[in-house]
């Protein structure tokens, strides 16, 4: 029991210190954003925009990417061959900008979201390749900006924010947004540090001749962004990872506790299958390979001590332990509590950093649904072992974020992420 | 299997040049240690400063380590901390009595995790006495934190240095962090709170390990408490205009919070946070602590407990209390001296509250930030004076460093000396002595003691349970039940001053007293201790 409250403490200590890195000094707090650009436009743009079903959201995304300030890029769309819907919209969208938008068609038999990217891949013509999703709301500026980051770093990928800004449509979902808010803003800057790190789905931009190098995206992970990350790391790429509140891309929840269900079943079971892919094993420092293994098992060891440390404090309170070992069980909250303080820190840093008002509600949901939202996310987790290792690795859908969006085939058996 | 449906191509891309990415690395991910601000690296210390704090730490240490065992003279309290501590270390429980939550626990706890070293440098002497000498590296990194924070609040190397000489050869500091006190805990640890909120890298985690620490210092004396509203001011001040300052404040309270609950919730899986019948309880000690414990008077008044234990201190060392005095006010609007000055006024406002209990460990805490606001008030005076000439700073350095050495050095060689040479515990030793070898069968023999004498009588052979501490002879039922016939089961009494300093509110201490013969004697005539065998067979009442 003292040995689990110790490993318990030590996974929740770890995990706190690494969200918290963003905010460790006001240096560091300075340097994960964007550097002002210099308004050099040098590098040319490809922007990947699978979409599937998403008609309703796809044309207004395409506008908003096309007021970008940016001179060079494109905008590729990829649409199914069995999407009639989306096609017209992404063809009547490429006539109303000729020479801006193309529309590519994916003929593969089994659609997902790593072999539409791979089917628009040769005929991208820009010197980097950025991916969006059709329901994301990209900022114009965006792309000056990572053109210059590109070049002031010299770097491989660009990983820009993504943000879930609808923390008020329910109680999970405030707490999505606070886990994208934190991942973004603060951890994945520590990967991009540390040489090794899971990609973000979208808003990623990596130079094309890299990308083509490592032969595109796994057309077979369910978790495609994140073994990218890791492929490219394993090969010594330079990542950089810069958060500006005003230019991440803004997304929605998943708009059921259900989806965010079978989202967070396909991220985790991806996590596993490039776990078991070994690519990480690559990495040249033995603190780097600790560090994947630690990345890529973590949502499963989040899930599980979410779940024991409640079990063990509620064991101490009226299982009448030794007094000893009662008091080691409170061990592990400790760092689980902080957490809890820090996201309520975070959560008024959110509302200020996207004029939000956060009112006493939500910080009560935030308290009050830490350890429902930590069950969902264990129960994702156990679904995700069960679905790997009974050999399920279809692609879920995720039926779709938006209330703008009208028509989801929440039982179609593929779909786009 | 893949194809197009769309033959065409976008135009082409415009402004496009090929392939060639310019790579310049203009901004370095994190800054390094060059890159700092120029304050930051103003205030941290290099390599050579490390040894110049630790040579006159070390210079204190010497003069707090001669004859520790000597002088002062052991005292009930530090009997009481030290046979706790022995509690703790032999896996007896928080107290060698039934723990009623009188105090935190976490000093003697700490100190039991030192008690390894009396034992290492084979100290001699009564057990309290030798264990003296676990205090020292206590005293030393309070020294230390001293130091730090004087250079963290942006004063010189030389005022730095002052303030920590201030704290360490005051013969008043020399005199109280010899003894075996709890203040010596908490104040170690207050002080590293101080300094780690003043952290120059604004660090998150020094915040949260400030406010672990701030727990840690309330934990193990809890009046270390007034004292917060220092810390939070330094926090508040050296998080200003910074963009992590919430994120500060809330690993602060983390830190603060989750430590200190673990003392309340101690007393809650015990079952003792409320109060009931037939247990002690956390909440009913501290009602009685903050409803029926006697005031000892204003220290305004000639005559009262307060105003003999100012004089006590004043005897020892006027500099440092009336320096420290004069220093704090002006330093409460020097921005940057304002946290220890804002100690230092909650101190001495406490200390100076209508009937409010002053005991006699009280100065430990007012020391530091005596110190550290008297030394800032010379970095503000030296900055202030003007450099019109090169000779002009120096020459009055020199100036007021011969004054000083005129003016104090006289009184702290005096009160030095008297702690470096007397010997105030010769008679405890000699009672030690005589309890170890002059007394026959001790295994069948119950003794009344001062808790001075209660370690040396129980590692001298006396079963625990038959060397009683004369307070709880009155005030332990426990203890009482242990004794059917009353006073005629107590076979000695050893008799101390602390024993019959408050003999009214005692009556089996009394009756002990009267019912007993002299069998031998120890000490000078004002802190006699007597060796008494209880008269079974006469009883007078």
């Amino acid at each position: 029991m003292i040995l689990t409250s110790v490993v318990l403490a030590t996974f929740a200590a770890v995990t706190l210190w690494w969200t918290m890195h963003a905010w460790r000094t006001p240096e560091t707090l300075a340097a994960t954003r964007f550097a002002e650009p210099d308004g050099d436009h040098r590098l040319t743009f490809s922007l990947l925009l699978p979409a599937r079903h998403e008609q309703a959201v796809l044309e207004h995304t395409i506008q908003r990417l096309l007021r970008s300030t940016h001179q060079g890029y494109e905008i590729i769309v990829i649409v199914g061959h069995d999407d009639p819907d989306t096609a017209a919209v992404a063809h009547r969208a490429a006539e109303n900008a000729p020479g801006r938008v193309l529309v590519v068609t994916d003929h593969n038999e089994v659609k997902n979201k790593p072999r539409a990217l791979n089917t628009a891949l040769p005929y991208v013509r820009g010197d980097v390749v950025g991916v969006f999703d059709a329901e994301d709301q990209v900022h114009p500026h965006l792309l000056e900006h990572v053109d210059h980051a590109f070049r002031s770093t010299g770097a491989d990928v660009v990983q820009g924010g993504v943000q879930l800004i609808n923390f008020h449509s329910s109680w999970y979902s405030l707490h999505n947004c606070l886990e994208y808010f934190f991942w973004f803003r603060s951890r994945l800057h520590l990967h991009a540090r540390k040489g090794f790190i899971p990609l973000g789905g979208n808003t990623v931009f990596v130079r094309t001749d890299v990308l083509r190098t490592a032969n595109g995206w796994d057309g077979t992970c369910l978790a495609e962004d994140c073994d990218l990350g890791v492929r490219l790391s394993s090969r010594g790429a330079k990542v950089v990872v810069a958060y500006e509140a005003s230019l991440v891309t803004r997304e929605e929840t998943p708009d059921s506790i259900g989806s965010l269900l079978k989202q967070r079943t396909r991220w985790n079971q991806g996590f596993l299958q490039v776990l078991r892919k070994g690519e990480w094993r690559r990495l040249p420092t033995f603190g780097q390979r600790l560090l994947a293994r630690y990345t890529l098992v973590g949502p499963f060891l989040q899930a599980f001590s979410g779940v024991a440390i409640p079990i063990g404090v509620a064991a101490a309170i009226f299982a009448d332990l030794p007094i000893g070992i009662a008091l080691a069980t409170f061990v592990p909250v400790v760092p689980m509590a902080a957490n809890i303080v820090f996201q309520t820190v975070g959560l008024r840093d959110f509302g200020q950093q996207y004029n939000l008002k956060i009112k006493p509600i939500h910080y009560a949901r935030l308290i009050l649904g830490a350890f429902p939202y930590a069950l969902v996310l264990s129960v994702a987790a156990l679904r995700a072992v069960w679905r790997e290792y009974t050999g399920r690795r279809n692609w879920e859908l995720t039926a779709h974020v938006g209330a703008h969006l009208t028509s989801s085939n929440a039982n179609a058996e593929v779909g786009a992420a | 299997m893949t194809t197009t449906s769309e033959p065409k191509t976008t135009a082409l891309i415009p402004k496009a040049r090929g392939n060639a990415v310019e790579t310049q690395p203009t901004r370095a991910l994190v800054p390094d240690r060059d890159q700092q601000p120029s304050w930051v690296r103003r205030r941290e210390l290099s390599g050579g400063e490390g040894l110049l704090a630790g040579g006159l730490t070390a210079l204190v240490l010497v003069l707090l380590t001669v004859n520790i065992t000597g002088f002062p003279m052991a005292s009930d309290d530090e009997g009481t901390y030290y046979a706790q501590a022995w509690a703790v270390a032999t896996g007896k429980g928080l107290a060698h009595y039934t723990y009623w939550y009188d105090h935190p626990p976490l000093a003697w706890i700490q100190l039991a995790a030192l008690s390894w070293i009396p034992d290492v440098f084979g100290v001699g002497g009564p057990a309290v006495t030798a264990g003296r000498v676990a205090m020292i590296p206590v005293v030393a990194a309070s020294l230390l934190m001293v130091y730090l924070i004087c250079r963290r609040l942006g004063m010189g190397i030389r005022t730095s240095a002052i303030g920590l000489l201030i704290f360490g050869l005051s013969p008043l500091t020399i005199t109280m962090y010899r003894e075996i006190y709890l203040d010596s805990f908490a104040v170690a640890w207050m002080l590293g709170a101080l300094a780690l909120v003043l952290s120059p890298r604004r660090n998150l985690w020094h915040y949260t390990a400030a406010g672990a620490a701030t727990a840690v210092a309330v934990l193990s004396k809890e009046t270390m408490l007034v004292t917060l509203p220092a810390v939070c001011v330094a926090l508040w001040q050296n998080a200003a205009r910074s963009s992590t300052r919430p994120w500060a404040v809330g690993g602060y309270l983390s830190g603060l919070v989750l430590v200190g609950m673990f003392y309340p919730l101690y007393a809650l899986l015990r079952g003792e946070l409320f109060p009931g019948p037939g247990h002690v309880s956390l909440i009913g000690a501290w009602q009685f602590q903050l409803a029926n414990r006697s005031g000892t008077g204003s220290v305004f008044q000639a005559g009262s407990g307060s105003y003999d234990l100012i004089q006590s201190w004043l005897f020892y060392d006027p500099v440092i209390l009336i320096a420290g005095l004069l220093a704090t006010v002006p330093a409460l609007f020097v921005r940057r001296l304002r946290p220890p000055a804002v100690a230092a006024v909650i101190l001495v406002l406490v200390a100076v509250r209508p009937g409010g209990y002053l005991p006699a460990m009280y100065v430990v805490q007012i020391l530091p930030f005596f110190a550290i606001v008297a030394a800032g008030m010379i970095d503000v005076i030296a900055r202030a004076v003007p450099n019109r000439q090169r000779w002009w700073r120096p020459a009055l350095a020199t100036v007021a460093v011969l004054l000083a050495v005129m003016l104090i050095g006289p009184r702290w060689v005096a009160g030095n000396h008297r702690s470096l040479t007397a010997d105030d515990n010769a008679g405890y030793t000699a009672a030690a002595e005589y309890l170890r070898t002059s007394v026959p069968d001790r295994a069948g023999t119950t003794v009344v003691v001062d808790d001075v004498l209660w370690l040396d009588c129980v590692q001298a052979g006396f079963p625990e349970d038959q060397v009683i501490w004369f307070y709880k002879l009155d005030l332990d039922p426990a203890v009482q039940a242990r004794l059917p016939n009353g006073w005629r089961d107590v076979d000695y009494l050893v008799s101390t001053p602390a024993l019959r300093q408050d003999p009214s509110s005692l009556p089996l201490v009394t009756a002990l007293l009267t019912n007993s013969t002299l069998e031998a004697s120890f000490g000078p005539a004002d802190g006699r201790i007597e060796i008494r065998r209880i008269n079974k067979e006469t009883p007078s009442s």
